[in-house]
Order: C-alpha cells, then sequence, then structure tokens
C-alpha cells in the first residue's frame, strides 16, 4: 500500500536535514501560516484532527492544548516540552524522526508554542542519543539564525540515563534539576508543569505530525488511518523479523500486515511465538491475534495496548520466562525508588524469576509472582508500577504451561539451548554508585 | 481574611463539613476516621504520595487514589480501608511491600513502642511476610553525625528527612542518592550532616531509622516522663517536652506552639541539656577563705554570710543581671535590692523600646508576610534559629525577603541597619533601596526582623515601622533568652555608680563572662554570685550559689515576640534554686517575697494584645555606616554553639563555629586566596590564622568571622595567604 | 576550575532557573575529570550553581551516565534489552568478556576500555547495539567484536 506519509514526509527522496532542503519541500510555511492565525484557532484545527499522543497513552493533543490557560487568564510564561526520552525497549522512531525531520520537528514545536503563546519550548532528549542530539543542534541553530524563533526561546536539553525521565511529571522534575521522580497529579502539566508553570508536553512525533495537520487541514488528515485514531504513525518493529526498522503507516494496519509484508516475515523461516506489540510495557500477544488492528483502541481491545508503537516480534527460540525475568530486570533497574509498591515489588519480582528461571523455584512461588503482580498493579504512583507487571503477568498467564514445566521439571525445558538463555542485564554488574548494598 | 468556602464530604459513610481544600487525612480525622500514612507531614511541604500507605477508594475513579494528595471538594465520597475491601487490600500490599526490607527488631528499637509502623503491622500487618529471599543488610546504625544515627535497615524511603533538609532548613545536606531499590538516605561523602537544625530529622521521622546518639538504648517509653516545658537557649523560647527518667533529663523533644515554634528545635536546644551533669557543675555554696580559695557551705552559711556582706555595702549595691533569670528571679532580685538594700543600680544586658509592644505579632505571622525586611549584621539563625525557619517559609510562600546586611540581598556596609531604616521611614531612600522601599509601600503586611545588639532596644526599626503603621509588625531579636522579662522587671534600673562599690549580686554565667561584669567585681568589696560553672567572677566572689539551668526552674520567661511561658522544673537542681535564695534573703532585710509566682501562663501561652499609643517614636541620628580606613572591615557575631552550656557537651562540638573567615570572591581573588586556603587575618597587632571561605554574596571589603575565633581583631583586619 | 565555573554559569544562563543546569554542569565537570566524577567534581557543581554538595550528588547518583569511579580510555556498552537479546546480545557480551578480559561492570587492566551493560539503547531494529564513545555500532556480531576491540586498543 502506497501510503501517503505525514511524520517522515520527503525524507526518503531526499536529506532534509539542511533548512533550505527542508525549506525546499515547503518547510516553515506552516508555522508562518499558524503565526498569522489567532492561537484559539490553532487549537481547533489540531482538536479536529484528534490528533492522538503518539507518547504511549494516546491522550488527544488537542483536549491537552486546551487544558492551558490562555495568556490573558494566567499569571506568567507557559513552556512547551518534548518529550525526546524515547527510552521504551523496543522503540526507536523518535531517534529516527530526529535524525530524518528535525526541522519538521522544530516547525511542530513552533507552532505548538504559539498555540498556547508559550515563552521557550525545552526539549529533552535522552542521554544516549548524541548523534541525534547533534543533529538537533544544527537545526536548531540554523533555525535561529534563520530567524524563525521569534520571541520563542529554544533550549535543548540532555537526559543521564534513567527510563523514568520518558514519565511527563519525572521529566520535569529532572529538567528543574531534580532527581527525575513523578510529581503526584493532579495538577497536571498543563496547569502547573515546568517550575509550577502552564506546560504543553508532548512526544516528538506527536509535535512532529502538526505541520502536516496545518497542511493537510483536519479533514484531509482524519482520512488517514482510522476514525478513532487518525493519522499515520511511525511503528518500530524489532525481533525476530526478517526487515525489522521504522514504518511509517496509516493507524491501523494489522500485525500480520507490518511483520509479515513490511517485515517480511520471521527470520529463517522459524515459526512466530508472541508478539509485544507497543513496547516491552504492554501486555503480550499470541500468533492467534495476528489479525489485530494496530490503531489504540482496537490494540486495547483485544488486551493490550499500542504504547509506543513498538512491536517486538519473539520466535520459539526464545524462553517467555527468561524474557520475563529479563524485562522485570529493566523495571527494577529503572524504577525510580519513590514509591513503595515498584521499588519492592519490582526487586521481589526478579528475585522470584530468577529462582524459577533456575529451577528452583516451587508452585508457591508462581503464584505469588501472580499475586505480587496483582499487588503492585494500579497501586503506584506513576505507570511504571503497572508497566513492570503487565508484561510478566500477561506472559505468566499465556505462557502458563512454559513456566509450570520450569516448576514441575526443576529446569528450563530448552536446557540452556534458548536464544535469551542467560541474558545479563546492567542490574547484574556493580554498580559504580555503589553506596548501597543490595544483596544479589 | 475571609472565612473559606465549606464543603460537604461522606467518609465510610459519615458526612463531615470542613472548608474547602482541607486535606483528607485532616478531613477524615474530623469524621473520626484514620488514615495511616508515612511519608505524608503536611510541616515539611507538599504531599509527594511516595509511600503509599494512604491508599483510600473514591467515588468515580477506578483506581485506588492517596488521600494524602487529595484536598476535600464538595460531593467527595471517600472510603477508607475499614469500609473498602479494595483499598484495604490496597493498604495490606503497601504494608507487606514495606516490611519485606524492615527488620521486625522492635524490642531494641527506640522507636520501640513510639512507633506508627510497629502499630500498623499490629493492627493489619501479615504476621509472616511471604519473602523468602535475604532482606537488605547495612551496617548496622552508622553516626551521621555526632548527635545522629541512621538505621538504613530500618528506613522505609518516606524522604521525610530529605525534605525536612530540603525544603524547610534549606541546608540540602541530607539526601537520597542512587535510584530504585538501590536508593539510601546519605550526606555528602559520608561527611556528618552539620546543620544548626539537623535534630529534628530525627523526630520526623516516622521509625526507629534516624535516632539520637545522645538518647539511644537510654530508655523505654514507659520508664519515662514527658515535663512541658520550653527551651531557655534562645530568645524564641521553644516548647519543649523534656523526657525525664529518675529526675534526670534523657531527652528534649519538641512540643508544637503553631505560633512559635511549628514543632521545630534547633540543635542547642535539643541536644545541650547534657551540661546539667557536667561534673565541673557548682554543686553547693561555696565561701570564700583567705588565702584556701573556697569551702563548701552549708545554705544557712550562705545566706548569714551574704547578709553580712550585704549588709556592709551600705546601699552601694550593683546587681548584674544574665538575661537568663526567670522573671520571678528577676522580681525577688528587684525587691531584695530595690526595697531592701535601697539601691536601683543594675547592669541588665538588654534594653527594650516600649513601643515594641505596640508593633508585635507572632512569629507565625512572618510567613503571613509579603515583604519580610531583616536588617542587621548578625545572621539570623545564629541568633534565633527558629526565625530563620519562619522567614525561609514566607520565601517559599512566595514573600519577599529582603536582607540588609554585608552579604544581604542588599549588600550594606556593616552597622548600616540604622541608618537604612531611617532612609527607608523618611522615603526618600538612595538607589539601592529604592526596590525595597517600593515593595515595603505596596506590601499589605510587612514584617521587620532585626537582628543584632542595639543600645536603643529597637528604636530604629520601630520608628520604620511606624512609618509604615498599622501592616508592620516588629520582631526584635535580643542575644539573651529572657533579657526582655528581666528588663521589665527592673525598669526604673540606674547604671552602675564608678568607684568602689560596696557590694555587687552576680546573677548567673552569662552576667559573670561579660568583661563589663568583671570590672565591676574588681571594684566591689563584696561579691555574691550565682552561677553553676566556675568562671572569671567566682574567682572575686565572696559567695557563690550553685545556679541553675532553665530545665531545673519553675517560673515564667519572655521571649522575643513579648509572650510569656512557662518554664516547669525537669529536673532536680543541686540545691534549691535562686528564687528561694533572693527571698530568704529579702526576708533577712525585712522584705516579704513570695518565691512563688502569683500566676503562671498557660502552658501553651498567648500572644498579649498590641498596646495602644501611637506617640512618635525618636530613633538617634544614625552615623554614616562603613570605618574609613585599609584593610577589610571586621564583622564579627555570636555563633549559635556557643556559651557555657554547649561548651560541656562533647556531642555538640563539631557544630561549633569553625575557625574560619568569610571573604568575597571579589576579595580572596587578588590576593590568591581559595576555598579552605588557610589565612592570615591581622589586626593592632594581633594576628589568627584561619581557613578561608569563599562567600559570593558577602560584600566586598568585608570579611565575617565568629566571635570565637575573632578574638583580639577588631575594626579593619588585613587578610593575607597563609 | 575558574573555567568550568563559568562554562556553567553560561550554560545555567540558557534556563529560567539556574538549578535547572545541574545534570549538563554535571556532564561537563564529568569530561573535565577524565570522564568521571570525584567528589571535587561534586563540589565544584554545587559551588557553581549554589547548591550544596549533597544536593548535587543526589542528582548525579540518578542516573545511568555519571560514573563516580575512574573510566578507561573507551567506553563500550553492550545493550542487552529485549530486542537485542532476541538477536544474541548474549554472544556479543561473550565476545567482548574474552577479547577484554574483564566481565562486564569493569575496566581493562591497561585502563584503555571500560566494557559495562546498558538497558535498551533505542537501536532495537539493528540489533545487537553496542555503543562505543557514545557513537552506536549497529548492528554489532559476535565476530565483529576482536575487530572493534584492535580497533580501540590501536587508536
Ligand atoms: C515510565 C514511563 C515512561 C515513559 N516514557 C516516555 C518516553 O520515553 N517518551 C514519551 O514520549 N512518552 C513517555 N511516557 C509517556 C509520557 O508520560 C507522556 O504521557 C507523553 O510524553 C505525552 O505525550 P503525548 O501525549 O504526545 O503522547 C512515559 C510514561 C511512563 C509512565
Ligand atoms: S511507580 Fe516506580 S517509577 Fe513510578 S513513582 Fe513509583 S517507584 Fe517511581
Ligand atoms: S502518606 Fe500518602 S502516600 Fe505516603
Amino acid at each position: 500500500m502506497a501510503a501517503e506519509l505525514t511524520v517522515l514526509t520527503g525524507s526518503d527522496e531526499r536529506d532534509l536535514t539542511r533548512l533550505e532542503a527542508y525549506r525546499a519541500i515547503g518547510g516553515y510555511r506552516q508555522l508562518a501560516r499558524a503565526r498569522k492565525m489567532n492561537p484559539a484557532r490553532v487549537i481547533e484545527e489540531i482538536s479536529k484532527a484528534s490528533l492522538r499522543g503518539r507518547g504511549g497513552a494516546g491522550f488527544p493533543m488537542g483536549r491537552k492544548l486546551s487544558l492551558v490557560p490562555p495568556a490573558a487568564k494566567r499569571q506568567g510564561p507557559a513552556y512547551v516540552v518534548a518529550n525526546a526520552d524515547e527510552s521504551e525497549p523496543g522503540a526507536f522512531k523518535d531517534r529516527e524522526i530526529i535524525r530524518r525531520v528535525p526541522h519538521r520537528f522544530l516547525e511542530g514545536c513552533l507552532i505548538a508554542a504559539h498555540a498556547i503563546e508559550a515563552e521557550a519550548v525545552f526539549i529533552y532528549i535522552r542521554g544516549e542519543y548524541l548523534a541525534e542530539a547533534l543533529v538537533l543542534e544544527a537545526a536548531i541553530e540554523e533555525a535561529r539564525v534563520a530567524g524563525l524563533f521569534g520571541q520563542v526561546k529554544v533550549v535543548l536539553h540532555r537526559g543521564a540515563g534513567a527510563y523514568i525521565c520518558g514519565e511527563e511529571s519525572a521529566l520535569l522534575e529532572s529538567l528543574e534539576g531534580s532527581r527525575g521522580q513523578p510529581r503526584p497529579r493532579p495538577p497536571f502539566p498543563p496547569v502547573a508543569g515546568l517550575y509550577m508553570q502552564p506546560t504543553l508536553i508532548n512526544n516528538v512525533q506527536t509535535i512532529t505530525s502538526v505541520p502536516a495537520i496545518m497542511e493537510l487541514g483536519a479533514e484531509r488528515y482524519a482520512e488517514l488511518g482510522v476514525a478513532s485514531a487518525p493519522g499515520t504513525v511511525v511503528y518500530s518493529l524489532s525481533g525476530n523479523v526478517n526487515r525489522p526498522g521504522n514504518y511509517e503507516l496509516p493507524l491501523g494496519v494489522t500485525l500480520r500486515e507490518l511483520i509479515f509484508e513490511f517485515g517480511q516475515g520471521i527470520a529463517d523461516g522459524r515459526t512466530l511465538k508472541a508478539i509485544i506489540p507497543g513496547g516491552s510495557s504492554v501486555p503480550v500477544f499470541t500468533p492467534d491475534q495476528l489479525d489485530v488492528q494496530l490503531d489504540f483502541d482496537s490494540v486495547q481491545a483485544a488486551g493490550s495496548y499500542l504504547g509506543s508503537a513498538a512491536v517486538i516480534v519473539v520466535d520459539e527460540r526464545a524462553c517467555m520466562v527468561q524474557l520475563a525475568l529479563r524485562a522485570e530486570k529493566f523495571y527494577m533497574h529503572e524504577s525510580c525508588g519513590k514509591c513503595t509498591p515498584c521499588r519492592e515489588g519490582t526487586r521481589w519480582l526478579v528475585r522470584l524469576l530468577e529462582k524459577i528461571e533456575a529451577g528452583d523455584g516451587t508452585q508457591g512461588d508462581l503464584d505469588l509472582v501472580v499475586d505480587v503482580c496483582g499487588r503492585i498493579e494500579g497501586k503506584s504512583l506513576c505507570a511504571l508500577g503497572d508497566f513492570a507487571v503487565w508484561c510478566v503477568g500477561s506472559y505468566v498467564e499465556k505462557f502458563h504451561d512454559e513456566f509450570q514445566r520450569h516448576v514441575d521439571e526443576g529446569h528450563c525445558p530448552y536446557g540452556g539451548e534458548s536464544s535469551t538463555d542467560g541474558v545479563p542485564a546492567p542490574s547484574d554488574q556493580h554498580t559504580h554508585t555503589a553506596m548501597a548494598q543490595v544483596p544479589a | 481574611m475571609s472565612t473559606p468556602e465549606l464543603v460537604n464530604v461522606v467518609i465510610d459513610g459519615r458526612d463531615i463539613q470542613v472548608p474547602k481544600g482541607t486535606g483528607m487525612v485532616e478531613t477524615a480525622l474530623a469524621a473520626g476516621v484514620e488514615i495511616p500514612v508515612f511519608c505524608y507531614e503536611p510541616r515539611i511541604g507538599p504531599p509527594i504520595g511516595a509511600c503509599r500507605m494512604c491508599l483510600c477508594e473514591v467515588e468515580g475513579m477506578p483506581k485506588l487514589q492517596t488521600a494524602c494528595t487529595m484536598t476535600a471538594t464538595d460531593g467527595l465520597v471517600l472510603r477508607t480501608a475499614q469500609t473498602s475491601d479494595k483499598a484495604a487490600d490496597g493498604q495490606d500490599a503497601v504494608l507487606e511491600f514495606i516490611l519485606l526490607n524492615h527488620p521486625l527488631d522492635c524490642p531494641d528499637c527506640d522507636k520501640g513502642g513510639e512507633c506508627p509502623l510497629q502499630d500498623l503491622t499490629f493492627r493489619w500487618g501479615p504476621g509472616n511476610t511471604r519473602m523468602h529471599f535475604p532482606k537488605r543488610t547495612f551496617d548496622k546504625p552508622i553516626p551521621i553525625s555526632p548527635l545522629i544515627g541512621l538505621d538504613r535497615e530500618r528506613c522505609i524511603l518516606c524522604y521525610r528527612c530529605t525534605r525536612f533538609s530540603e525544603l524547610v532548613a534549606e541546608d540540602g545536606q541530607l539526601v537520597a542518592v542512587d535510584r530504585g531499590a538501590q536508593s539510601i538516605i546519605a550526606t555528602f561523602e559520608d561527611e556528618p550532616y552539620r546543620a544548626p537544625l539537623s535534630g529534628n530529622v530525627i523526630e520526623v521521622c516516622p521509625v526507629g531509622a534516624l535516632t539520637s546518639m545522645t538518647y539511644r538504648f537510654r530508655a523505654r517509653p514507659w520508664e519515662i516522663q514527658n515535663v512541658p516545658t520550653v527551651c531557655g537557649l534562645c530568645p524564641v523560647g521553644c516548647n519543649v517536652w523534656a523526657t525525664t527518667r529518675e529526675g534526670k533529663v534523657a531527652r528534649i523533644l519538641s512540643r508544637n506552639h503553631p505560633e512559635v515554634d511549628e514543632g521545630w528545635l534547633c540543635d542547642k536546644g535539643r541536644f545541650a541539656y547534657g551540661h546539667l551533669g557536667a561534673e565541673d557543675r557548682i554543686t553547693s555554696p561555696l565561701r570564700r577563705v583567705r588565702r584556701r580559695g573556697f569551702e563548701r557551705v552549708s545554705w544557712e552559711e550562705a545566706l548569714d554570710e551574704a547578709e553580712r556582706g550585704l549588709h556592709e555595702a551600705d546601699g552601694s549595691v550593683v546587681v548584674a543581671l544574665s538575661g537568663g533569670e526567670t522573671v520571678e528571679q528577676a522580681t525577688a532580685l528587684a525587691r531584695l535590692v530595690q526595697d531592701g538594700l535601697g539601691s536601683r543600680a543594675a547592669f541588665l544586658p538588654e534594653t527594650f523600646h516600649p513601643a515594641l509592644e505596640r508593633f508585635r505579632a507572632p512569629l507565625s505571622a512572618i510567613r503571613d508576610a509579603d515583604v519580610a525586611l531583616v536588617l542587621g549584621d548578625h545572621p539570623v539563625i545564629e541568633r534565633a534559629p527558629i526565625v530563620d525557619l519562619w522567614l525561609r517559609s514566607a520565601r517559599r510562600g512566595g514573600a519577599e525577603v529582603i536582607t540588609v546586611n554585608p552579604a544581604g540581598t542588599i549588600p550594606t556596609a556593616p552597622g548600616s541597619a540604622p541608618a537604612t531604616c531611617a532612609q527607608l521611614a523618611q522615603g526618600d531612600p538612595p538607589r539601592e533601596l529604592r526596590n525595597a522601599a517600593r515593595s515595603l509601600k505596596r506590601a499589605k503586611r510587612v514584617a521587620l526582623v532585626w537582628s543584632q545588639d542595639d543600645s536603643t532596644g529597637g528604636a530604629h526599626v520601630l520608628a520604620l515601622a511606624q512609618s509604615l503603621g498599622e501592616k508592620a509588625s516588629v520582631y526584635f531579636l535580643p542575644r539573651t533568652p529572657n533579657g526582655r522579662g528581666v528588663a521589665a522587671a527592673w525598669r526604673a534600673a540606674a547604671e552602675p555608680p564608678a568607684g568602689e562599690l560596696g557590694g555587687l549580686i552576680v546573677s548567673g554565667d552569662e552576667a559573670a563572662a561579660d568583661p563589663r561584669v568583671q570590672e565591676l567585681a574588681q571594684r566591689a568589696r563584696f561579691v555574691l554570685t550565682t552561677a553553676m560553672f566556675e568562671n572569671e567572677v567566682t574567682l572575686w566572689s565572696h559567695v557563690v550559689l550553685p545556679g541553675t539551668s532553665y530545665l531545673e526552674r519553675e517560673g515564667t520567661t519572655v521571649n522575643l515576640e513579648g509572650r510569656p511561658q512557662r518554664l516547669r522544673r525537669a529536673a532536680n537542681p543541686p540545691v534549691d534554686d535562686e528564687v528561694a535564695f533572693f527571698a530568704d534573703l529579702a526576708g533577712r532585710f525585712g522584705v516579704p517575697v513570695d518565691p512563688w509566682a502569683a500566676e503562671l501562663p498557660a502552658e501553651r501561652a498567648s500572644l498579649p494584645p498590641r498596646s495602644e499609643g501611637n506617640g512618635a517614636i525618636k530613633a538617634p541620628a544614625a552615623r554614616a555606616a562603613g570605618r574609613p580606613g585599609k584593610g577589610l572591615e571586621l564583622v564579627r557575631y555570636r555563633g549559635l554553639f556557643s556559651g557555657a552550656a554547649v561548651e560541656r557537651v562533647p556531642q555538640l562540638q563539631f557544630q561549633r563555629a569553625l575557625a574560619e573567615v568569610e571573604i568575597s570572591a571579589a576579595d580572596a581573588l587578588p590576593r590568591g586566596i581559595e576555598r579552605g586556603a588557610p589565612v592570615r587575618v591581622s589586626s593592632n597587632g594581633t594576628s589568627r590564622t584561619l581557613t578561608a571561605r569563599i562567600n559570593r554574596r558577602l560584600r566586598a571589603g568585608v570579611v565575617r568571622i565568629e566571635a570565637e575565633h575573632a578574638e583580639g581583631l577588631a575594626g579593619r583586619v588585613e587578610v593575607t595567604r597563609a | 576550575m575558574a573555567k568550568l565555573y563559568n562554562r556553567i554559569q553560561k550554560v545555567g544562563a540558557k534556563y529560567p532557573q539556574r538549578r535547572s543546569a545541574v545534570m549538563p554542569a554535571l556532564r561537563l565537570a564529568q569530561e573535565a575529570h577524565g570522564g568521571w566524577l570525584p567528589p571535587e567534581a561534586l563540589r565544584d557543581v554545587a559551588d557553581a550553581l549554589d547548591l550544596a554538595p549533597a544536593e548535587v550528588e543526589a542528582v548525579a547518583t540518578f542516573y545511568d551516565m555519571f560514573n563516580f569511579e575512574p573510566v578507561g580510555r573507551h567506553l563500550v556498552e553492550v545493550c542487552t534489552n529485549l530486542s537485542c537479546a532476541l538477536a544474541g546480545a548474549k554472544q556479543v557480551v561473550d565476545a567482548f568478556e574474552s577479547e577484554l578480559g574483564i566481565p562486564p561492570g569493569e575496566t581493562s587492566e591497561d585502563g584503555e576500555v571500560t566494557f559495562r551493560l546498558i538497558e535498551c539503547a533505542g537501536g532495537c531494529g539493528y540489533a545487537p547495539v553496542v555503543v562505543v564513545d557514545h557513537l552506536y555500532r549497529e548492528p554489532t556480531r559476535p565476530e565483529d567484536v576482536p575487530g572493534l576491540v584492535e580497533e580501540l586498543r590501536g587508536s
């Protein structure tokens, strides 16, 4: 299917990283148009397009925009914060967007800034993205010199390695120079965000979709994708497929299309075992769910979440217990430590899964895994606690036999032959900030 | 202030009306429902919803909510663990998670019996945890300072202590490091937590993780008795509980007076009680005997000797007061000397302008001010630490806090405070004061804080207050704890005469430590001294009576607000106290004095109303600040951790002022002086070697040194690299 | 360290509140101190931003990219999160372990290379991902490792 693009548009044909190249294809015209429009009109347009957030929650950007008190009704400045912390295992789309269309992303930031009459735009990019930060820095410099910022200040802020800083309130804490730990909400960022001022915070891709909406108009844009979620999205496809990579497609393609047409199927003709449809944090799918459409509502109806549209394909060689353990080590490592259930619960789950994986697990241990997941879910301060149990919980549910065999047979059925056997994790190596002594 | 709108809330089926915005934990309490909390402590700052212990079910919300982060809105229906299985399950889960790594060693934990976690565990808690993996292990209590022990195994990471350090004291020294399950509470590089208010973290800790090194394993809650009294070590007069065991003080805890201290104490008030048992304490009356120094005598013999000496003095008697006496002590002395011996001559530590009563306000009102102006070269935190907390709280609440001193937001030359008041009062201030003047004008409520010694008793700042009118409150920070009460008892006092004195009565160690009093002693034929410890003056004395500590006295003390507060005897003095002695003595001179105060203030004293009166307040003309001359101008101040009591508590020594000189970056650079470098400070002959502390806020041309380390230095000093 | 002080002031000026500059400041300090943050570096940052050293340590230790022990001249990081694990990250880790003769989390004897594991680096489509001195090598297969180590030792 030759789909119309709205995010990476034009970047296949030519290098759009330079300002003149982007301008040559009409870049920044929508910004100029928007700036001639009344901010309320811009918000209206984006709302009409019912663009849903690409950062994970799928919250309508228009609604967020209209939650920000208009300049007349607020004291002090408002800010736009672009969330470029992309750290969800399986996701690598924002990185590609920044590398290929940095100026479209900036144009989106500036249109959003106009919509809420923001004083400054802060771009929080994960620290590991050095090459991407350099691309952005260059683009920002070009745009500044070209006078495209007007009164708006644009600041590029690099993270330093913490998944939780992708969570919006933790990101704001981090940006304010504190430990990146989530805040209780309400108040929500549009009301009290950065420095407690009204703040619009959106994902890179959400923001980069804005120029296309302005260009096509809400109606035309809404024709793409599905009614409940218009537009295109960049799917990150990874794992055991022949052609992994980013694919920008209209929302609503099926898993089958993505994996078998675009991804050209499972590597080496192996059989499909599991699919993680939205990044490591969401409940897992089984092969019988290949026809689920990849849009927010369809995936949710099928029992998972589209999340960051990062699809991880797992073939027959993987041991789900090992995969669960590896995933949980990630959440334990990334738990910010602020709230009790996540901080203590993830550590407990890791211990239990280690035991089961080693073949020393009892029936009680396996039941306890399920129970502990239930005790964490819905009780933590931010969603990381939920993420940490959705994955493991769904693995146990959907692949219960495999877990059961570890307990019954006292060893991994794969007998060391699995693709995931003995995969080490950062939390296994001795920490360099080791004032804390947490026994393994 | 307008009365807030009332809203209807339903908690566990009970209807209750509370002001809109009331915290749900408080709202529930008002409805008679207790919601368990750990991280929630409103005095520390906004709720953080971290521990999750307060999870409740809220109608219309799918997920459990933390009550601590919610406020009352009309029609809110909340169900706690007591009526909601979902909430009960949530709390049970959280409690199990908390206990995963918490040792159940309650029997030998200092918190045992006073621990919310222990109570909860008994009420709901899972008898035996289902975690069969080794708990987190750490070295058992490590000292984070000579005063505070930290047991990381007991820590439940509620972040109360770190938030106190960050958001209340703002010293930023106690923090959480690392992330996730590895997070621990720590100080920088395991250096001691050295800050004037550090001890409060012991009290905010909801479990036994932070404990007092001076109290640990001393007593069990059921062996002790808590006496409500008032701290007598600075003019704030924080309300405290003196925990006693077998007639001895075992610890000091805060006794929250919301208008005075909000439940905070400085480390001096919390830990200095150790001096009561100092072995060099004078424990019996002493009489001077020719060449053999002193001999112990009985109470009666001491009275006889005192009577004889004062009788021979016939009328030429002077009294030197400390400013730490109770009102009753000062009054008994006044009656004895004025009515019995016919003298009015007294050496008073401080004077107080009567108009202070006209601009009186509770300390808590500092937080409600929109502008606070702090005048004077003496750091507020060294003089009255709790006032510093109120000022910080005001700033966090959005008030503009203007400080006028060499390191202030308006960095002025030393000694500028009087002139500044005059300039602001007259209304045509110099450029550097214009913004301040504008703010004062615009403000609806102004707090004026005076923080340095002042022979006029506050005339300058009062004159400024008068120019601002009703909206101004004046907080005049004296040097002594009850100087105000003592001065009141000695209103018509006369200056000590010149030449030989018949007799001198020195009341207390502070007076005895004053060089001017020592000078009086040298020209007195007879000297009667009451003191806790030997000092320069006792050597000149003929009779020495054991002095008592504020923890050993009954009576009244008046704090800097002018609030009379009640002191209670928590520990027994070595012999009967000063009031009894001077009452007896007065009796011998035909003046009946009732040692027991007529009526004492309430346990939680209220502040007398502002007095009327609108006579113009005249302040003496202020001399132009800044002495001319070469070298840098020296500002010396008395550190909080100084004095006879502090000197006798080993665990407090690390808190005493370091041998440092604060120097501005502008003066340090040309002299090649770097952070931490040794420097020589000298003036007229004397010279001292101190460590350099670069203070980027300090005005160029000024250095600041704590008095103890500035001995012999005065006026302008030369500063060079050592 | 006056130079570092001034650079931090410059970064601080970009933000409405100077404290926001603590992360960039730590990065500058880490560069200035040869790739890691000795206590002195934390003190410098605290001094420049008017914070207590403990506050700076609290922030620094929260993030994975700040080091509190000396590091090698080169930094080799291997992602072992799900997508990379499925693509054989374990074998890549083993290859580095035997080539460098150290387990992950350590620095080679000669102080040349620090080798560590990292969580998802955002290269899942090009797994297994190896990051060398902060630049991605995607994908890196076990057989590429000897040459890569060679190259590092040589440079
Ligand atoms: C633990 C956690 C990690 C997150 N990581 C990211 C991230 O890396 N990038 C992102 O855009 N949103 C992330 N989010 C979602 C953000 O909190 C927020 O919803 C999003 O940035 C809003 O932007 P959007 O409305 O455009 O999606 C994360 C959320 C959680 C709970
Ligand atoms: S859920 Fe985890 S990451 Fe989120 S606040 Fe709680 S501890 Fe932090
Ligand atoms: S008391 Fe509410 S979360 Fe801790």
